[in-house]
């Protein structure tokens, strides 16, 4: 057990391209530089993108995941950010991923969990939608297998 | 061989957008790169730069920082970590907190006076001596020492930015040039103290650090930032061009949410923003007027921004007069209670009066609360008038019948001090002699919005010393249905807005205070309603099940004096429990002739 281990779960409303496309190549981005600082600094977690919202898991040392976050929060790519959960942890959620994602990236048409989950964590119900939005991403990342020969 | 393969997560990802089984148009697409373990070893040359004792920082030729050491970081000032590799020479001096604009651009001008024909270039800036000299691999090395006598370089330890001193000078400077107008923005954090007080000081340190780092990433180089209080910090920009828009920017991103020392830190800004020349041209004038235009901010709801206006000054100065008076009429006791009678609607009897603070003015005459308490409670004078104020009640009442109760108001503020609150309370009981059920607290929604844990335990050892507990302004406040299930209320008033829309067309007051009073009575609470002015709105109240009503229509507040001859009017036979004895009650107001007398009270 790594001292100091903390989760961190947050949403957000995206502020990325509404084509798809380039939608996509921000996601890219988004997605390359966090791999590779996270590996670095031995951060882990799972990142969601639907209905034009972000929701994001980001475990590991505390200073290093408070250091991150910081610069995460700055990020014009996205607004409102409400932490959902900062806490403590034995262990890691996605021990095996810099930074595992899912998406959505057809806004025309909202996932009814997805949409679930994030009218929850904006309204004020912070405990239970922690908790939603960690298990809305483990099943996404578990079924990793299916998906990833895309 | 590659000391890294490739785990099969880390091809490249591909985000799939078609509709697949399973969370429906959610698709899971490729993961993240298996972590990686282990650091690179520090090259030998860091060892070097460290070993070297005075501040240093390694250019690479056309390619920004390479290395800097420690001392480089403490004699620039970066607030929190240094700077990435990479970095150019411009953006590195914009983050060094130390420097001002003036001071940054001559740095540039020495460097640039490298690129020629020079390999070694010098020059002083900030308390600081630079060295530059270009070293035979093409990197520039420059080695930083403080000059003498910069001990007491004016900045702030803390988060190294300019102190409060600093920026004064800085201001006058600014202020000096022929045809400048600078902008002066001040900050003032909402909710830092909290934070502070709850989570210790090395958090709340830690905290104005990252709101530094905060604000100087979203600042240009030529502006200057300093730390000039606790929780205050203050912007100085070269001109006006688009602050409104960096305020409201600012606003935005101190509000975001911070995680600090392990824990989730919620604060947000208000600031004041006042032009030079425009609103003043000296830096004394220009900090007032910013500082106003901060108070302003604050008092509409904080976490905004507001320019100075001239009216701002005459409503300052106005207050400043007030407050002379408020802290005189403290000392010469120019306070007085009047007292409103509440009459329960069963019997038609009085069964209490609140106490209503009234400051008798040498000058204006009788001032109502509504005027002088916001700024007795911002200027903490509330908590001597709210234990002058509880004394004098209980003094009072003592002298009624033994079935007649005295409610008092309490602010928030005297809230805060929960134990101070007991003890003024206890005071006022022991002094006088009343009993404590004849004693009632009312309080308003607000009280219950803050430090609420805190704020229920005050409220339950009130209740212990058998002091009744009443909910006022009921319906004006938040979500105030839940605030009642919070704490066992003894009593919920009604807001007097409420009555008043009980006769108006289609308004929504009548179903209101239905409803309430519904609520109120399941929850085993007296209802009263106040601001009741006619017979109307009391019949109303009354078939509602409303259970007392205060307002005009009874009586208006009272001098003490007039109290024995309104309680032998109503309640003509002395004693007995308010619900048993008096007139039976008729369903038809029976008490209709007594109503009426009441009327014949109001001066
Ligand atoms: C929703 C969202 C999630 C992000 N998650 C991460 C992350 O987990 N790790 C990361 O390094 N950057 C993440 N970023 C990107 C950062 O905001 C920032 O652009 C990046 O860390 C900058 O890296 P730098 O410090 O190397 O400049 C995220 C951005 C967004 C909009």
């Amino acid at each position: 057990m790594t001292p100091e281990l903390h989760r961190v779960i947050y949403c957000s409303r995206g502020d990325i391209a509404r084509d798809p496309s380039r939608a996509r190549g921000e996601l890219q981005r988004i997605l390359a530089i966090s791999r590779k600082n996270n590996a670095a600094a031995g951060l882990s977690g799972a990142l969601i993108f639907a209905s034009g919202n972000f929701a994001q898991v980001l475990e590991g040392p505390r200073a290093a995941l408070e250091a991150r976050f910081e610069r995460i929060q700055g990020d014009p790519r996205h607004r409102d950010i409400k932490v959902l959960e900062f806490t403590a942890v034995t262990a890691r959620e996605f021990p095996d991923w810099s930074m595992a994602f899912a998406g959505d990236l057809t806004a025309d048409q909202q996932d009814p969990l997805a949409f679930v989950v994030f009218a929850g964590a904006y309204a004020h119900r912070a405990s239970g939608s922690s908790a939603a939005v960690l298990g809305l991403l483990h099943g996404l990342v578990q079924r990793e297998d299916i998906w990833s020969f895309a | 061989m590659n000391p890294f393969p490739t785990p099969r997560s880390e091809r490249p990802a591909c985000l799939a957008a078609s509709s697949r089984q399973g969370l429906g148009r959610l698709v899971a697409v490729a993961g993240g790169m298996k972590r990686r373990a282990g650091r690179i070893a520090a090259a030998p040359v860091e060892e070097v730069l460290e070993a070297l004792g005075e501040g240093a920082l390694l250019l690479d030729p056309g390619r920004g920082l390479a290395r800097a050491n420690d001392a480089a970081g403490r004699l620039l000032g970066w607030p929190g970590k240094p700077p990435r590799r990479g970095t150019g020479l411009a953006a590195l001096l914009r983050r060094a907190a130390r420097l001002d604009a003036a001071q940054r651009r001559r740095i540039l001008a020495c460097a640039a006076a490298l690129q020629g024909a020079a390999d070694a270039a010098e020059c002083e800036a900030g308390g600081l001596i630079l060295r530059f000299r270009r070293l035979a691999s093409g990197q520039t090395l420059i080695v930083l020492a403080a000059t003498a006598g910069d001990e007491q370089a004016p900045r702030d330890p803390l988060t190294g930015l300019a102190n409060r001193r600093a920026f004064h000078t800085s201001l006058t400077a600014a202020l000096a040039r022929p045809g400048a107008s600078p902008v002066l923005l001040l900050l003032d954090l909402d909710r830092f103290k909290h934070i502070n007080d709850s989570l210790g000081h090395p958090v709340g340190d830690a905290l104005l650090r990252l709101v530094a780092e905060r604000l100087r990433g979203r600042l240009r180089a030529e502006d200057l930032l300093a730390r000039i209080g606790g929780d205050e910090f203050a912007i100085l920009l070269e001109h006006a061009d688009g602050v409104a828009g960096l305020a409201e920017r600012l606003v935005e991103l101190l509000g975001r949410p911070y995680l600090v020392e392990g824990h989730l830190a919620n604060i947000g800004v208000s600031i004041g923003i006042a032009l030079a020349p425009t609103d003043a041209g000296d830096p004394e004038t220009l900090l007032r007027r910013a500082d106003l235009a901060l108070y302003e901010a604050k008092a509409e709801g904080r976490r905004g921004f507001r320019f100075f206006r001239p009216d701002m000054d005459i409503r300052a100065q106005a207050r400043r007069t007030l407050e002379t008076d408020l802290r005189r009429a403290v000392a010469l006791d120019q306070f007085t209670l009047h007292y409103q009678p509440q009459l329960d609607l069963a019997s038609g009897r009085l069964v209490g009066f609140e106490a209503l603070l009234r400051w008798a003015h040498p000058t204006r005459g009788m001032v109502s609360p509504g005027e002088f308490v916001p700024l007795a409670e911002e200027i903490g004078l509330i908590i001597p008038i709210g234990a002058w104020v509880l004394r004098e009640a209980c003094r009072e009442a003592l002298r009624w019948p033994e079935d007649i109760t005295i409610a008092v108001n309490v602010s928030p503020l005297q809230f805060e001090d929960g134990p101070g609150l007991i003890r003024a309370v206890q005071g006022a009981l022991a002094a006088s002699g009343l009993p404590g059920c004849r004693l009632e607290i009312e309080i308003t929604e607000g009280v219950l919005l803050h430090d609420r844990k805190e704020t229920l335990e005050t409220l339950h050892r009130l209740r212990a010393m058998g002091v009744h507990i009443a909910m006022d302004d009921f319906g004006t406040g938040y979500s105030s249905l839940s605030q009642l299930r919070s704490f066992p209320f003894d009593k919920i008033k009604i807001d007097r807005s409420f009555a008043t829309q009980i006769e108006a067309e289609g308004g929504s007051g009548k179903a209101l205070v239905r409803a309430i009073t519904a609520i109120g009575a399941s929850l085993g609470m007296t209802v009263t309603v106040e601001g009741v002015e006619t017979d109307v709105q009391a019949r109303f109240v009354d078939d509602s099940g409303g259970h007392q009503i205060q307002g005009y229509l009874v009586s208006r507040p009272i001098p003490p004096e007039f109290i024995r001859a309104l309680l032998a009017r109503h309640n003509p036979h002395p004693g007995g429990p308010p619900h048993a004895g008096g007139q039976p009650h008729t369903g038809e107001l029976g008490k209709k002739s007594s109503l009426q007398d009441n009327l014949g009270s109001r001066a």
